[in-house]
């Protein structure tokens, strides 16, 4: 089942476009990460899906629990500002009625305090850091229990404390059953939170799938490392003979060897040849290419 | 769409900005109700209203609400756009709550502040001018219609600083020029503004302006369903 579903969905400005043709599905519970270059169209195309901007075409479906969609979406925009004179708590107050929502002051203190701004929950936004108006951000995306939470750079410009407790906070959200739909432009915070992941260029989605999945297609040979215990000459000379009808490129340093091999199933048979050579295994290592490798090649197709 | 209303309408009485309109609307009504009463036999042989109060509460919101409604709220929508506080709301709402909340919390402000010089006035002429009420709070909606169709159309708030500074000067003394004039150009302008409607002798014409902001919001709602926030 699909929380997010576009079909063809293009945002076009005049003879630009910026979005183009882009169908995307994103799973109920997932936390899909959205990643793109700057100007890759990945705001806009958030944008469209959250009601902030016009599609030149194409339809999007947000399947929710109520016919009206906006009472069951969070949403922390880019690019958006909070009202200086008013605090934390006086901005979840205004929010919670616009959404029509009946929470009592404890409730929404409750929420800042989750988020880490319970100390903060009167103090006047214009005193906030801008981490703590990202974390104001997520609140008050957070006010209706959303079914779907769309986060568009949650910790672009953050310091790393809030962007740890900005990342336990997705996690725990996340535990809920919400679908989380993240934008970033950091790798490793999209690898290390997201199950499935969209790559986007020039309006254009490059990539999408599981990021599990999208290594293996994305990783033509596989390398092992084998960190093993002290060998003789004799047995280093007939091991290394063994490996080469194995694998190739194989490289010694100290008591660790790698080597290139074609898939998977040729570990077991490499950590066979270790022990009957009676050569102690400590660990073995298999490379995978890292998300950062498959947006660069994403970008260079 | 009465949480936006009601923000708006606490934005605008918070500040000294429902005094200063009180207190001049009040001052100004007294004032010319003082001169209006020096030559009551004449005005009234002119058709004029009797009661010096009344057509002194009537001309100072004929005359300077417009400027009061443009000056006070000339950035009703655009601030929300320039400061982008706009996309907080806007993911939460419609954009029909947007703008009927902003030009209701408007509205109310001015109900409340007529209102209350209306009551005030009680105690200098001993009634209570209701009729003047109603019609002042048509009056003052038409511009207030017309001020978020402004702040809609053009999204950076200095400029409809100014142009609503000069279109509220414009529209007074065009719209007053035109009830008199012959000239067919002037003919069509005054039945687009409220002063027309105003100088009709039968009372009820008064209603037919609230055509104009109905007009108007609908147009600003046009606009704002077509823009990218």
């Amino acid at each position: 089942m699909y929380a997010i579903e576009t079909h063809n969905l293009t945002k076009k400005y005049g003879e630009k476009v910026v979005v183009n043709h882009v169908n995307l599905k994103v799973k109920k519970g997932s936390i899909f990460g959205f990643l793109g270059k700057n100007g890759a169209g990945k705001s806009t195309f958030i944008n469209m899906i959250t009601g902030l901007c016009i599609p030149s075409s194409g339809t999007f479906t947000l399947r929710v629990s109520s016919n009206n969609v906006k009472s069951k979406i969070g949403v922390l925009p880019d690019y958006s500002a909070f009202y200086d004179d008013l605090t934390a708590l006086e901005h979840m107050n205004y929010f919670s009625k616009i959404l029509n929502l009946k929470l009592s002051k404890n409730e929404m203190i409750r929420l800042l305090e989750y988020v880490g701004l319970g100390d903060a929950a009167k103090v006047k936004v214009k005193k906030y850091s801008f981490g703590m108006k990202k974390k104001l951000g997520i609140a008050q995306a957070l006010l209706n229990n959303p079914e779907i939470l769309f986060l568009d750079e949650p910790t672009s410009g953050v310091d790393a404390d809030s962007i740890l407790t900005i990342h336990t906070l997705i996690r725990n959200i996340s535990k809920d059953g919400t679908t989380i739909f993240l934008t970033s432009h950091n790798l490793n915070e999209v690898e290390k939170l997201c199950n499935e992941i969209a790559i986007m260029d020039k309006g254009e989605i490059r990539v999408q799938g599981n990021i599990d999945s999208l290594k293996r297609s994305f990783q033509e040979n596989i390398t092992v490392t084998i960190k093993c215990g002290k060998i003789s000459t004799e047995k280093y000379k007939e091991l290394n003979d063994q490996l080469n009808l194995i694998g190739n490129s194989i490289q010694w340093e100290k008591d660790q060897v790698s080597l290139i091999v074609k898939d998977e199933s040729v570990i077991p048979i490499v950590n066979k040849l270790f022990v009957k050579m009676n050569v102690d295994v400590f660990r073995i290592q298999v490379y995978e290419p890292t998300l950062e490798e498959i947006f660069l090649r994403t970008g260079e197709q | 769409m009465f949480a936006i209303g009601f923000k708006e309408f606490k934005n605008l009485f918070k500040s000294f900005k429902s005094l200063v309109v009180i207190s001049i609307i009040l001052g100004v009504t007294l004032g010319s109700a003082k001169l209006i009463s020096i030559f009551q036999s004449q005005l009234h042989q002119l058709g004029m209203n009797d009661s010096p109060y009344a057509t002194g509460l009537l001309i100072i919101i004929l005359l300077a609400s417009p400027l009061f409604i443009f000056a006070l709220s000339h950035n009703a929508i655009n601030e929300e756009y320039r400061s982008r506080t706009i996309r907080f709301i806007a993911t939460k709402t419609s954009r029909e709550n947007i703008i009927f909340g902003k030009f209701f919390g408007t509205l109310f402000f001015w109900i409340v502040c007529l209102t209350i010089v209306v009551i005030l006035l009680t105690f200098f002429s001993g009634h209570f001018y209701f009729s003047e009420l109603i019609q002042s709070i048509i009056y003052v909606s038409y511009f207030i219609g017309l001020t978020i169709l402004l702040s809609t159309v053009i999204s950076r708030p200095g400029i409809t600083g100014f142009l609503g500074i000069v279109l509220s000067i414009a529209v007074t003394i065009i719209g007053l020029w035109s009830i008199g004039s012959k000239n067919l150009l002037l003919k069509i302008f005054s039945y687009i503004t409220p002063y027309f409607f105003y100088s009709q002798d039968n009372e009820n014409y008064t209603y037919l302006v609230l055509i104009f902001p109905i007009l108007f919001l609908g147009l600003s709602l046009m606009i704002l369903r077509r823009r990218d926030l």
